[in-house]
């Protein structure tokens, strides 16, 4: 840190010292809920606020996320309850030598005192859970471990918390029970019932962004328990899109290093035994056998190959195109099958692309005079994170004026010039890198660029200009005679 | 002049040969588009793959190539090939192929056509077939008109015996080379009827890209020789045979010792010997002419009887010399073998192990060939009648290829050009004969001013008028008249004299005839379309990585089993963990898993893949310290008992075998794999040393276990399985294939506790042994 930077310190430390100060007051938790749904590689954590100002002109509400958990969570998104407008989030600068970390969020209106409000905080962590054990034989179960903390951070006071933990299945097989929060609640300090393991009521909490709160309440539970599907996780994806208008096409190219980041295989892989537990459908839940990926409507010319060919096991069903003003939740459905089942720890790599015409995703604004195009960042993966996603959109050549509309920030950009087919000045080419991307993260860049009427003529131009000359060629050099003697004739 | 039918007659005869010429550029493109159309199957029924076993070390090759450029490909040493001893690469490879790929690649991505290198290694073949089809259609038309080499290069565009070795995917040196092969010979041609040094040194120049496309390339350095040999020795030396074959052999020699697989042999080795020995007697002749045009003739008997015996003598005691000093290498074994059929099983089994270096079957002949094979000895029948320097080509060539062709299966294909050429000069004669509508006019003698007005009358064919006579009596007598001055041509000649003395009405007169034959050679023309067709489609289009099978509906289903191992090889595999195997599949692991392999398709080291054979064929225990010492982490079989595949291990084994008695007869004996009564047997009566071999333990290693206590059987062999299969101590099985195609078995480290796996292994059964019957921990694992 710079000089400059240090002093500055004590002056921040004030502010954020008297903002908590100031805000602790101004807000009252009427109660909080949040329920984590755990899944394989990704965990979501919904958290609903009911909060009541104490103040008049409140505008700005503050959260506080366990600071592991922050490091784990890849999404945050806070609404009113029942609406759909994502509202306005701050995150403060992250402080290593506290234990949690405040997100501010932007009311749509000021609330005025005694008035309530419904939030819902909603966050995604990734790389959350872990295999226990750590390996599993081949016909054995897979279980996983989830760890958070047991109460929920709050600059204000809090009349009653829970925490709800929901398993896909009903099988958990422990979870922690809490010993310090006896005289935060008269009743059970936690209870199971099915696959949801609830913590709380816990009533009456002072504001708990401090010291002396966490370290006399926090503590962390642990829940381990059954997970029926196989954890993915995609090392790395590789997206490219390319805009044709000559083509009138888009084409949609993923290059997907899958990974089973469940428990490792033990011992050895058996393909009888594989071969009759496929046959009582008994499969274990580590085991991966296919995949089903969906896929827009009206695509055409899928393909499915890895580094050594083509992939003959796979089916698609395409749905026919839909119009773009309608709405349609319609998808083609690709469901694609390894080579080898993916067990436990092991990887497998391939690609997967398709065209999709233009007009579906592409508009004109004639007034504007551009064209914006529609890319997705990702095709979710059911269940699975991906680690590292590099986007690169290749716009036609010629295009100008670039703008980009994001739905969140990428961690990387750069744009630079992509020579393929026949090009003479290259297409621009905008690189977007992404770092653990969920379902929530699938949503579409809006790319919109000009392109004049001359852009479209090059290529012909420059084709027919190079064949031309490669017949003047000819004909001159047929017209040379290099003989040393008149030719005759055979 | 009567005709058969009514030939237009006011046509200039500048537009006779536009149109001709148009035509023959549109047949040409057309049988150029048939040639790469039909060898499409394999994308269309498959996809874009690399085939079989060579090709998957030439793509790698050519990826270098691309990838890092030539001098890096060049300089390449490829560490895991033939682990721990390493392969360079660069100076052990036929370059041609990889950088002929490598130069379409560049350019293509020069002008931004980004075409991935294996849709350009899979379709060289196709596009390289095009080029054949010309080539072979030049050559033809040397030998007798273009209209006969349009038939040639049709033949030669869908003849399955070419198309065996260049289907798309079949990414072999074969693929360029045949093209290669037609024109240098064409050019040699063109040289030797000219005489034209320029044509010699194209000649030379694509005999150099010959030498750095494939090791055939020794054909055409004896063919060509051969060829001069026998015109001296016929006594047609002519000057432009000196410029010709001086001009092609200086250079081409020359060009093709920059090849670094070749180096010195083109002057070191026995196989180069005779064309360097055909340039000296050239010399010689050549001085001898010169001598004789400044000599009286007695003396210059005298002179040349001494010299010929003095130059002779001299020529081979130096040869013999250099040959017992180690200057010249004798011959090799896979040159002896191309003698003695029987010497490559004798003392190469390597060589013998390769099913395409048996002999050739008749059949086969048929399958490749189909009607050309009958049509074949016509045309070179036809090819002494006029008997020109370039027949005489095609007649050695005939000869040696049919020789060749009968030896190996391989070398079917270099018949197959000559095979089309001389069918399509034999085909060609008969339609000119009876296409011509001339109607002979019925004369009973005087057969030279019948073929003085054939060649009046003739321009509604697109033959030149002077080929085209009407009668085959006639057309006999033409070709006589034509050609002199060789003894043979004479003899031909004086029978034909006496034949047409008979006073016998002969020629073709009217339509009925020539209908009769035309349509008859048309549907034999047909039929060979759908032979070839069929042929193209069910025998050579698999690419045998990807095996099909059909359902009882007719519906196709992959069998994939290959790639699934080699990607799981590929994906979950420590990078530098060796892979042993037998050499078969040594490239396609090195090209599509990318893991070492300790012996390869290279063969090029005997003791190499004996010492695997030896691992395969031993017991357990003896195998175990000959793994370990390799550092084979895997071991990869092939085992078609399930689905019936028969190209597996089992029945590659008794080679493997035989390779490592070759090397170790002490340690394995052939005889003690069989049973007592001579049988090779998988079932209870295989012999005990079979029984405990790796190869058998690999391969049934919990086969039986799949049909859950009932009779397993093999589906290859067709023999029931011991109910109780074979235990492993030192392996365990890693990996195993849908349809249990490849089974890869991991090697196990040395016991911990320091004893032998085997005890060790007893030890941990033992424990168990106490809680049930023995075999109750395998049978669990299936219910």
């Amino acid at each position: 840190m710079s000089p400059s930077s240090w002093r500055t310190l004590p002056f921040l430390l004030l502010v954020s010292v008297t903002s908590v100060f100031a805000s602790s007051k101004s807000f009252e938790n009427t109660a909080i809920v949040r329920t984590a749904e755990l899944g394989g590689s990704v965990v979501h954590v919904t958290t609903t606020y009911a909060i009541k100002a104490l103040d008049d002109g409140q505008k700005t509400y503050t959260v506080a996320l366990g600071r592991a958990e922050r490091e784990k969570t890849s999404f945050i998104e806070a609404k009113v309850k029942g609406s759909k407008e994502p509202l306005k989030i701050k995150e403060r600068a992250l402080d290593t030598s506290k234990d949690y970390h405040l997100v501010d969020i932007t009311l749509p209106k000021a609330l005025s005192t005694d008035k309530t409000l419904n939030l819902v905080l909603e966050t995604v962590q990734t790389h959350a859970t872990w295999p226990s054990p750590a390996t599993a034989a081949q016909n054995e179960d897979q279980s996983l471990k989830y760890q958070t903390n047991l109460l929920i951070l709050s600059p204000y006071k809090t009349s009653v918390q829970r925490t709800k933990v929901k398993t896909l299945s009903p099988r958990i097989i422990s979870y922690t029970t809490p010993e310090n929060a006896k005289d935060l609640t008269d009743k059970d300090v936690v209870t199971k019932s099915g696959a949801t393991v609830t913590y709380g009521p816990y009533d009456n909490l002072p504001s708990s962004t401090n010291k002396e709160f966490i370290e006399k309440y926090q503590q962390s539970i642990l829940i381990h328990y059954h997970h029926e599907q196989p954890v993915l996780e995609v090392l790395n994806l590789q997206r490219s899109v390319e805009v044709s208008h000559w083509g009138a096409n888009i084409n949609t190219e993923d290059k997907i290093d899958l990974y089973n980041a469940g428990p490792k295989l033990k011992g050895h892989f058996s393909r009888l035994q594989h071969q009759s537990q496929k046959y009582f459908n008994k499969l274990s839940a580590h085991v991966l056998p296919a995949l089903t990926l969906h896929l827009p409507a009206g695509l055409s010319n899928p393909y499915y190959y890895d580094l050594i060919g083509n992939v003959s096991t796979s089916n698609i069903r395409i749905a026919p195109s839909v119009p773009k003003n309608k709405q349609g939740t319609q998808f083609s459905v690709l469901e694609i099958r390894p080579r080898y089942p993916l067990l436990g720890g092991w990887n497998y790599t391939f690609t997967l692309g398709w065209d999709l015409p233009l007009g579906d995703v592409a508009s004109y604004d004639k007034s504007a005079g551009k064209y914006t195009v529609e890319v997705p960042i990702m095709t979710p993966l059911l269940g699975a994170v991906v680690n590292n996603a590099e986007l690169s959109v290749v716009l036609p050549e010629g295009a100008s004026n670039i703008e980009i509309l994001e739905p969140f920030p990428a961690l990387a950009k750069r744009t630079d010039i992509h020579k393929t087919y026949l090009d003479t000045t290259g297409r621009p080419r905008l690189t977007f890198i992404y770092k653990n991307l969920t379902v929530k993260h699938a949503e579409s860049i809006y790319v919109s660029y000009k392109l004049s009427w001359v852009a479209h003529l090059k290529k012909p131009v420059a084709v027919s200009t190079a064949i031309l000359g490669l017949f003047t060629l000819g004909m001159f050099v047929r017209r040379i005679n290099l003989s040393l003697t008149p030719t005759r004739k055979v | 002049m009567s005709t058969a039918y009514a030939v237009p007659t006011d046509l200039p005869p500048s537009t006779v040969k536009n149109a001709a010429s148009l035509l023959r550029i549109v047949a040409l493109s057309l049988i150029s588009g048939a040639a790469i159309a039909s060898r499409l199957f394999a994308v269309i029924n498959f996809e874009s793959i690399i085939h079989e076993f060579d090709p998957w070390f030439n793509y790698r090759a050519t990826r270098v190539l691309a990838a890092k450029g030539f001098y890096e490909f060049w300089n390449w040493f490829d560490p895991t090939a033939w682990y721990p001893l390493g392969r360079v690469v660069g100076g052990t490879v036929y370059p041609g192929l990889m950088a002929t790929s490598g130069v379409i690649y560049n350019i293509l991505h020069a002008i931004n056509l980004p075409v991935d290198i294996r849709n350009i290694c899979v379709l060289l073949a196709p596009g390289f077939s095009a080029l054949t089809a010309w080539s072979t259609y030049m050559f033809t038309k040397e030998m007798k008109d273009p209209s006969a080499g349009l038939l040639a290069a049709a033949f030669i565009g869908i003849a399955p015996g070419y198309i065996s070795r260049s289907v798309a995917g079949s990414y072999d040196n074969e693929a360029i080379a045949i093209f290669l092969l037609m024109f240098t010979f064409y050019c040699w041609i063109k040289a030797l009827k000219q005489g034209s040094a320029l044509f010699g040194t194209i000649a030379a120049v694509f005999y150099f890209y010959m030498v750095a496309a494939w090791g055939g390339y020794v054909f055409i350095t004896n063919m060509i020789p051969l060829h001069a040999l026998v015109l001296v020795l016929m006594g047609r030396f002519s000057d432009r045979l000196y410029v010709a074959y001086s001009s092609w052999y200086a250079i081409g020699t020359l060009a093709s010792m920059q090849v670094p697989f070749v180096g010195f042999q083109p002057v070191s080795t026995s196989e180069h010997m005779g064309a360097l020995g055909v340039f000296g007697l050239l010399q010689i002749v050549a001085f001898g002419q010169l001598v004789r045009s400044h000599v009286s003739s007695q003396q210059f008997q005298k002179l040349l009887q001494v010299s010929v015996v003095v130059i002779g003598l001299l020529g081979a005691f130096a040869f013999a010399f250099l040959t017992y000093n180690g200057k010249i290498a004798p011959w090799t074994g896979r040159f002896y073998s191309l003698w003695d059929t029987g010497y490559a099983k004798k003392y190469i089994p390597i060589i013998a192990s390769v099913s395409e270096h048996q002999p050739t079957a008749w059949p086969s002949f048929f399958m490749d060939l189909q009607f050309l094979i009958f049509a074949f000895p016509a045309g070179v029948i036809l090819c002494f009648r006029e008997l020109r320097d370039e027949h005489l080509f095609v007649i050695i060539y005939a000869v040696m290829a049919s020789y060749f062709a009968g030896v190996m299966v391989r070398l079917m294909l270099t018949l197959t050009p000559v095979v089309c050429v001389a069918s399509a000069i034999a085909l060609s004669n008969l339609l000119d004969t009876y296409i011509d509508p001339t109607e002979p006019t019925p004369v009973e003698d005087d057969t030279k001013s019948e073929s003085e007005a054939s060649t009046v009358g003739t321009n509604g064919s697109n033959a030149p008028a002077a080929q085209a006579p009407s009668g085959k009596k006639i057309k006999k007598a033409a070709a006589a008249v034509n050609v002199s001055g060789s003894a043979l041509s004479d003899f031909v000649a004086a029978t034909k004299a006496t034949e047409s003395g008979s006073k016998v009405k002969k020629g073709i007169f009217g339509l009925d005839v020539r209908a009769v034959v035309v349509f008859n050679t048309i549907g034999l023309l047909a039929f060979f379309v759908l032979h070839c067709t069929w042929t193209t489609a069910m025998a050579y289009s698999s690419p045998s990585v990807v095996l099909a099978s059909s359902g009882p509906d007719g519906s196709q289903h992959i069998i994939d089993d290959f790639r699934e191992a080699y990607y799981w090889l590929r994906q979950n595999t420590a990078e530098d963990a060796v892979v042993m195997s037998w050499w078969d599949y040594g490239y396609q692991i090195a090209g599509m898993a990318d893991r070492p392999t300790l012996v390869d398709n290279n063969t090029w080291n005997n003791t190499h893949i004996a010492t695997v054979g030896k691992a395969m064929s031993s017991s357990e225990e003896n195998a175990y310290p000959i793994l370990r010492k390799h550092d084979v982490e895997y071991i990869l079989v092939i085992f078609g008992g399930l689905i019936g595949y028969s190209g597996d291990d089992i029945n590659k084994f008794l080679w493997m075998v035989r390779i490592a008695q070759g090397v170790w007869p002490d340690e394995i004996q052939e005889s003690n794999y069989f049973t007592n009564t001579g049988e090779y047997r998988v079932d209870d009566r295989a012999s005990k040393t079979m029984k405990e071999s790796l190869m058998y333990k690999m391969s049934y290693y919990r086969f039986a276990d799949l049909f859950g206590g009932g009779q397993g059987t093999d589906r290859v062999r067709q023999q029931s399985l011991p109910k109780v299969g074979p235990t492993l101590d030192y392996l365990d099985e890693a990996f195993t294939s849908e349809n249990w195609i490849v089974r890869i078995y991991q090697v196990k480290k040395e016991d911990p506790l320091g004893r032998d796996l085997k005890s060790a292994n007893a030890f941990s059964e033992g424990k168990k042994r106490k809680r049930g019957k023995p075999t109750s921990r395998r049978r669990a694992l299936v219910q």
